[in-house]
């Protein structure tokens, strides 16, 4: 066995994963091989600091709690399966979990696809309801909603960690189409802003997480100060404890509201919000630059969020949604 | 006297399983990214659980079975991106020939940022294997791939994840031996 072969079988050998022999074969390259002894110690500890590292994270007890309840519910409305009285609605119920589940053959598959037919007719019909302008209905501005200082943390720390990171990265100045599948509005957002990051090279764009949080980044330079344009999800998390939850907010056409501006360390934050994303501005720039700038970005974001928006609404219809709403009838 | 049963085998349902909710709970959270829907996917797991629970067979892996449930729900809520590696992660995952040695002295909080920064098709084997200690085998079970499958992600992602604690061990001066 050479050095190669024992760092690749290593990790199996920590996992207990390898035969008697190979075992062996393990343990008697590294009596003789002090670096491997020395990489296989530094496995170990990385293993280690990894499950540390994960096991701190851990359910709030009201989680715990809560589904302890839904359990007792559940049990207790189990109980009566059978009985005359309540067997159809636990028939219907079960019926509706199977479907769900997606876990069945040929005819229901056919059923499926008819109803994936039906609901995009209907999709067809909403989208041409919404192309209306004027609807009176609804309301095109999302009311802007205190975010997170944990968002903006974590847009700073992911400026901070990762623009720097890529600022010297010549190889990937463009999002490659594969990130649909991550969220359909990251396609061709670095091509929507060309034209107001005017003056600013654009050195990486990418997809990068920031602990659960995720974000389509986009790294400018100007002279030598780095930018990072980031988009990522409105979520609860994203909300200032207390204020509204995010569907709350009416409309979802990408429009934008409500500029809000602060910083952490040397950086300065601007961000704005739609229905379903919250757009960050991170920067070392003087506050009212970056300010500036997250201004002249408003528009270009706004109506590419637009356009994304109508397209996906198309390619996100998927059958569990629909058969979903279908049944809420 | 059914109702007794029902309440019985709710109570050995609850004993043998409610002790697993922490482990699911952190598989979850690296597959969703996010706490509150990883919390919903533990508990509908355990739904699911429940109402499969007189199928599972008491002795055999209680574990690996609620772990296969969980991804079962996680897939069937999202049934287009199933196993489905964004390519371009799979090409940087395919051009990583060389094999850094593995840095030291690195924080939890550095090892948790390095361990996000792995594309989650890796990622989640990964976690499964080194932190929750499941065989491979429970693994391709679980995640419902080849065991083949399950052994070359691991292979990639272990090794992204030892490129991404290189990177913070340089950025935070340590020294790195080759």
């Amino acid at each position: 066995m050479d050095c190669r072969n024992f760092k690749d079988l290593l990790d199996s050998y920590l996992c207990e994963e390898l035969t008697v022999e190979t075992n062996h074969a393990v343990l008697r390259h590294a009596e003789h091989c002090g670096g491997c002894r020395s990489e296989m110690a530094a496995r170990r500890q990385l293993r280690e600091a990894l499950r540390r590292a994960c096991s701190k994270e851990a359910m709030s007890v009201e989680a715990c709690e809560r589904l302890r309840a839904r359990l007792r519910a559940e049990a207790r409305s189990g109980v009566l399966a059978g009985g005359s009285a309540s067997g159809v609605a636990s028939l219907w119920r079960r019926f509706v979990d199977r479907f769900l589940s997606l876990r069945f053959g040929v005819p229901a598959t056919a059923f499926a696809a008819l109803l994936i037919l039906a609901g995009g007719a209907f999709g067809l019909y909403l989208m041409g309801r919404g192309g209306e302008s004027g609807n009176p209905q609804v309301d095109p501005t999302p009311r802007a909603v205190e975010l997170s200082a944990l968002l903006m943390d974590e847009a700073a720390e992911d400026h901070r960690k990762c623009a720097v990171k890529f600022v010297n990265n010549a190889v990937l100045a463009t999002l490659p189409d594969s990130i649909k599948t991550l969220d359909p509005a990251y396609v061709d957002l670095d091509k929507a802003l060309a034209e107001g990051t005017k003056g600013l090279s654009l050195h990486s764009a990418h997809v990068c997480g920031f602990g659960a949080r995720r974000f389509a980044h986009l790294v400018y330079t100007r002279d030598s100060q780095l930018i990072s344009l980031l988009m990522t999800e409105r979520d609860a998390r994203a909300m200032k404890p207390g204020a509204l939850p995010p569907n709350a907010a009416p409309a979802d056409d990408g429009s934008l509201s409500g500029l809000q501006q602060t910083s952490r360390d040397n950086f300065a934050l601007g961000a704005y919000q739609t229905a379903k994303r919250v757009v960050l501005v991170v920067s070392n720039l003087p506050e009212a630059e970056n300010k500036g700038l997250a201004e002249r970005l408003a528009a270009p974001v706004a109506e590419h969020l637009r356009r994304a928006e109508r397209q996906v609404s198309w390619e996100r219809l998927n059958p569990r949604d629909l058969m979903a709403s279908l049944i809420r009838f | 006297m059914e109702e007794n049963d029902k309440q019985q085998r709710l109570e050995t349902f609850e004993a043998e399983a409610l002790g697993f909710a922490g482990q699911l709970f952190r598989v979850a959270l690296r597959v969703c990214r996010d706490r509150g829907k990883a919390e919903d996917l533990v508990q509908e797991t355990y739904l699911q659980a429940w109402r499969s629970w007189r199928r599972f067979e008491l002795g055999t892996n209680l574990r690996a079975w609620l772990y296969r449930i969980l991804f079962n729900v996680h897939y069937s809520g999202l049934r287009r991106e199933r196993l489905e590696l964004v390519p371009f992660e799979e090409t940087i995952a395919e051009t990583i020939a060389y094999d850094p040695p593995t840095p030291q002295h690195l924080t939890e909080e550095e090892v948790l940022m390095a361990l996000e920064r792995v594309p989650r098709d890796f990622q989640v084997p990964v976690v499964l294997a080194d932190v929750e200690e499941l065989s491979y085998r429970e693994i391709a079970d679980a995640l419902q791939i080849p065991i083949g499958t399950v052994m070359s992600r691991l292979h990639r992602g272990r090794k992204l994840l030892r490129m991404e604690l290189a990177d913070y061990a340089r950025e935070a001066g340590y020294q790195i031996v080759n």
